[in-house]
């Protein structure tokens, strides 16, 4: 089984984890060999830094991101020095990040290269057509750390979803919240139908309520149960333009509402900050929740081994994120090859 | 010469230097650093403004080398930083990256500008040609702008890549021990990166040689792309090459690009000004509302313009050199240093006088207005005669009467002069009242014209109130309060 078979049809795919040492860059490896093996051209950038050669916050031995010749590089100026690919200079993108400029180059042989991309989505943005003009197939991106990076699958066609020990000792709340998380992932995408029309109106950080008749009302997030109870069950949405957190949505499961007939909206899934034992609440009482835009998961992965010293038994550990995971594929990336 | 920007943009020349479009960053950068040009700088100047006028005379015939140039100047970016550093060290990577993109474009920029150079016989523009130092930095002569440290340059880092690669090839069929074979290119790669660092340094030093004609090279395309924006602009906005004279002005239809695009977005057009300014002061009086002020700003704005090199918004262009222009008007600052504003006024003036020599101007817009009128008619008249005895240029408008008499010009602002009176009362007799202010402002005429003999302000203001149907009682008691003061 080739990772890569799930991503076939993407131009950018983007790699995420729940945590450091979530194995990301064992992914990211993995499918560089299979583009590798099929002589793809693809090219590789992060949101922010990461690849070093140990990790900065743990110290634990990471492994550094190993590239075939022709492989196209954006990265900071100052993480140059770490790339031991012979370099051919391709762009300077006058992109700047704490580390320097962002510097586009191709590898002339093979090597590891230590990635720092641009910190704002905007500029990443830049550098994927930059790099489609130079000719990459395929663009491969480096999220950070968790809830940051969830913004920059909206950039990406694709995305892999990391998980591993080092999230949490307990096997159980693991893969519970792997399960959560790629449930997050996969909410239903609702477009069109005039709510984008309707929520340009408001401040970015408004929280609206839209009704059967598509009429619409801004709400304060932490009165919605009167808000609910008042409407007499012709509400149809509620959108929040800020992040969902259990401050707002604790008052509304305790009030005793019915959410029938509701979908609680957010702009995309990084916007939900709410505790897994709410989110089930709603919806056991009927409320249902959607994203304005998704993502687009093709996999989730994980990594037995903690850089705090345990690991799981990877069996048992495959199995039970599995048994959580229902939507998405789930492999254990160390033993795919 | 020192203008603060509020002045600057007070009188229109931030809105015409935002009209200017550089294509390179170099010219961007000149643009916002003008200054105009000393009376010691003439034939600077002239050489300036002569080099603007070939330019726009070949331009139409030579527009496809123009838009290849000015395609090519867009691409440029600043290496003056690399420059100067690799006079002293040697430059990494991205930097030798730009340089060869700089010299790249440059192969571009080179033969266009020869060609228009040579075509419009421009003055004192020459770019010294920079091939050989392309061939440092493009050793394989590739002529793509991405730069790579080329095994041509050495030996040695031929060896040792193709070492690499070796160990390389073996890391990909995993035929050994992977973390030996990881160790063993690792210190491959730290050979190679030892003698790259020696081929830059190598590469900076040849460099060392072409630096001053690079930085000159730089100069002048800083120079040629302000000169080719200044002439498009010119072209654009019909403006004329100034002559430069030493000692009268001499402006003919000045248009204010700033005021008059704000009108033309109302529908409405700029009255053009025309003026002659002698040594010794000019006055300009008309009707309250009635386009003092933006004669005078105009005037300021163009002979600035001039000066600075760019082509005057004017039908025709005598200009003195000057060293200073003081624009001095009710001014907020002032209010913010807690001074009245007629105080500020009188503080700015006085500061101006004892630094009037015969190469500055004193611009001012109805001096001393902020105080009880009979002495500011009194102190206007007084420092108008002083102003009148010198050798430096001054232009003031003033609503006072009896200031005129001590100029040596008189104009004024034709106002309701040439309106008959009868034909545009019965227009108004159809307009709803309110509308009635707004059609008179249509009727007047904002053009100058010259006084030859002894004239007080115009009385345009009882026209208006006539027009306007204030109670005749009124207005016949203020006829006679009028004829009394005369």
């Amino acid at each position: 089984m080739k990772l890569l078979d799930l991503m076939r049809q993407y131009y950018s795919v983007s790699i995420i984890g729940m945590c450091k040492n979530a194995g990301k860059t064992t992914v990211l490896n993995r499918i560089i060999t299979e583009m590798a093996e099929e002589g793809i051209c693809f090219a590789i950038t992060s949101i922010g830094r990461d690849g070093e050669g140990s990790d900065v916050v743990t110290g634990t031995h990471k492994p550094g991101i190993y590239v075939p010749a022709g492989t196209l590089v954006a990265t900071a100026f100052d993480m140059l020095k770490y790339c031991d690919v012979t370099k051919e200079i391709l762009d300077a993108t006058g992109i700047s990040t704490p580390v320097g400029e962002v510097i586009i180059f191709r590898a002339l042989s093979d090597g590891s290269v230590q990635i720092a991309g641009p910190s704002l989505v905007a500029q990443l943005e830049v550098v994927r057509e930059r790099f489609r003009e130079f000719g990459a197939e395929k663009v491969m991106i480096d999220g950070a750390l968790s809830r940051k990076s969830l913004c920059t699958v909206n950039l990406s066609d694709a995305t892999v979803l990391c998980s591993g020990a080092s999230y949490n000792k307990d096997m159980d709340i693991v893969a519970e919240d792997t399960g959560y998380i790629s449930v997050l992932l996969t909410l239903p995408v609702i477009g069109g139908g005039g709510l984008d029309e309707i929520i340009s109106q408001y401040d970015a950080r408004a929280c609206i309520a839209v009704y059967d008749d598509m009429s619409h009302k801004q709400c304060e997030p932490k009165k919605l149960d009167v808000v609910i109870k008042n409407a007499g069950g012709k509400i149809r949405y509620i959108y929040f333009g800020g992040a969902v957190s259990d401050v707002i949505i604790k008052p509304l499961v305790m009030s005793g509402a019915s959410f029938d007939g509701i979908t609680f909206l957010a702009s995309d899934s990084s916007k939900y900050l709410l505790s897994r034992h709410l989110f089930d609440k709603i919806r056991a009482k009927g409320g249902r929740f959607a994203v304005m835009s998704g993502v687009n998961p093709v996999a989730v992965t994980i990594n037995p081994f903690s850089a705090y010293g345990f690991h799981f038994d990877k069996d048992a550990f495959l199995e039970k994120v599995r048994k959580e995971v229902t939507v998405l594929p789930v492999f254990n990336a160390e033993d795919m090859k | 010469m020192k203008l603060s920007f509020e002045k600057k943009c007070e009188i229109g020349f931030q809105y015409v230097l935002d009209l200017l479009e550089p294509c390179s960053c170099y010219g961007a950068e000149y643009i916002r650093t003008l200054v105009p040009y000393t009376s010691a700088q003439r034939s600077e100047l002239m050489c300036e403004l002569d080099n603007i006028q070939k330019i726009i005379s070949v331009y139409e015939a030579e527009k496809a080398v123009f838009t290849k140039l000015e395609y090519a100047l867009m691409h440029l970016k600043d290496i003056r930083p690399m420059l100067n550093k690799c006079r002293s060290t040697s430059l990494n990577e991205v930097e030798l990256f730009e340089i060869k993109r700089f010299l790249l474009t440059f192969k571009d920029i080179y033969p266009a500008f020869c060609h228009i150079s040579e075509a419009a016989s421009t003055v004192g523009l020459e770019l010294v040609e920079l091939y050989a130092a392309l061939d440092i930095v493009d050793p394989d002569k590739t002529g793509v702008p991405s730069f790579y440290i080329s095994e041509t340059c050495s030996l040695r880092l031929r060896e040792i890549r193709k070492e690499k690669k070796n160990v390389e090839l073996l890391i990909r069929s995993k035929s050994g021990n992977m973390d030996d074979l990881m160790i063993e290119r690792t210190k491959i790669a730290a050979r190679e990166e030892e003698e790259e660092l020696a081929v830059k340094a190598r590469m900076s030093e040849g460099l060392r040689t072409y630096l001053d004609d690079m930085l000159a090279d730089v100069a002048t395309i800083r120079r040629i792309d302000v000169i080719i924006a200044k002439a498009k602009l010119a072209m654009d906005r019909n403006c004329c090459c100034p002559v430069i004279v030493t000692d009268s002005f001499v402006l003919e239809d000045m248009v204010n690009p700033k005021i008059g695009d704000g009108l033309a977005e109302k529908g409405k057009s700029f009255t053009p000004v025309s003026i002659s300014v002698q040594r010794g002061a000019t006055v300009i009086t008309g009707a309250n509302m009635g386009g003092k002020s933006v004669a005078l700003k105009t005037t300021a704005l163009n002979i600035l313009l001039a000066l600075c090199g760019i082509f005057p918004f004017a039908k025709k262009a005598e200009i003195v050199m000057l060293d200073d222009i003081y624009i001095i008007s009710e001014d907020l600052e002032s209010i913010d240093r807690g001074l009245s504003s007629f105080g500020g006024e009188i503080l700015e003036f006085n500061t101006v006088v004892k630094k009037l020599d015969s190469c500055s101007m004193v611009v001012l817009d109805e001096f001393a207005r902020g105080t009880n009128p009979d002495e500011g008619a009194a102190i206007v008249k007084a420092a108008t005669k002083w102003l009148q005895g010198r050798e430096s240029y001054t232009i003031l408008s003033t609503h006072y009467d009896g200031v005129a008499e001590h100029a040596g010009a008189h104009y004024q602002v034709i106002g309701l002069k040439n309106i008959d009176f009868a034909s545009l009362k019965s227009e108004l007799a159809c307009v709803e009242a309110e509308k009635s202010a707004d059609r008179i402002a249509e009727h007047m005429d904002y053009g100058l014209y010259k006084v030859l003999e002894k004239q007080d302000c115009p009385r345009d203001a009882l026209n208006i109130c006539r027009l306007l149907d204030l109670e005749p009682e009124i207005v016949e008691l203020a006829e006679k309060n009028i004829d009394n003061l005369i």
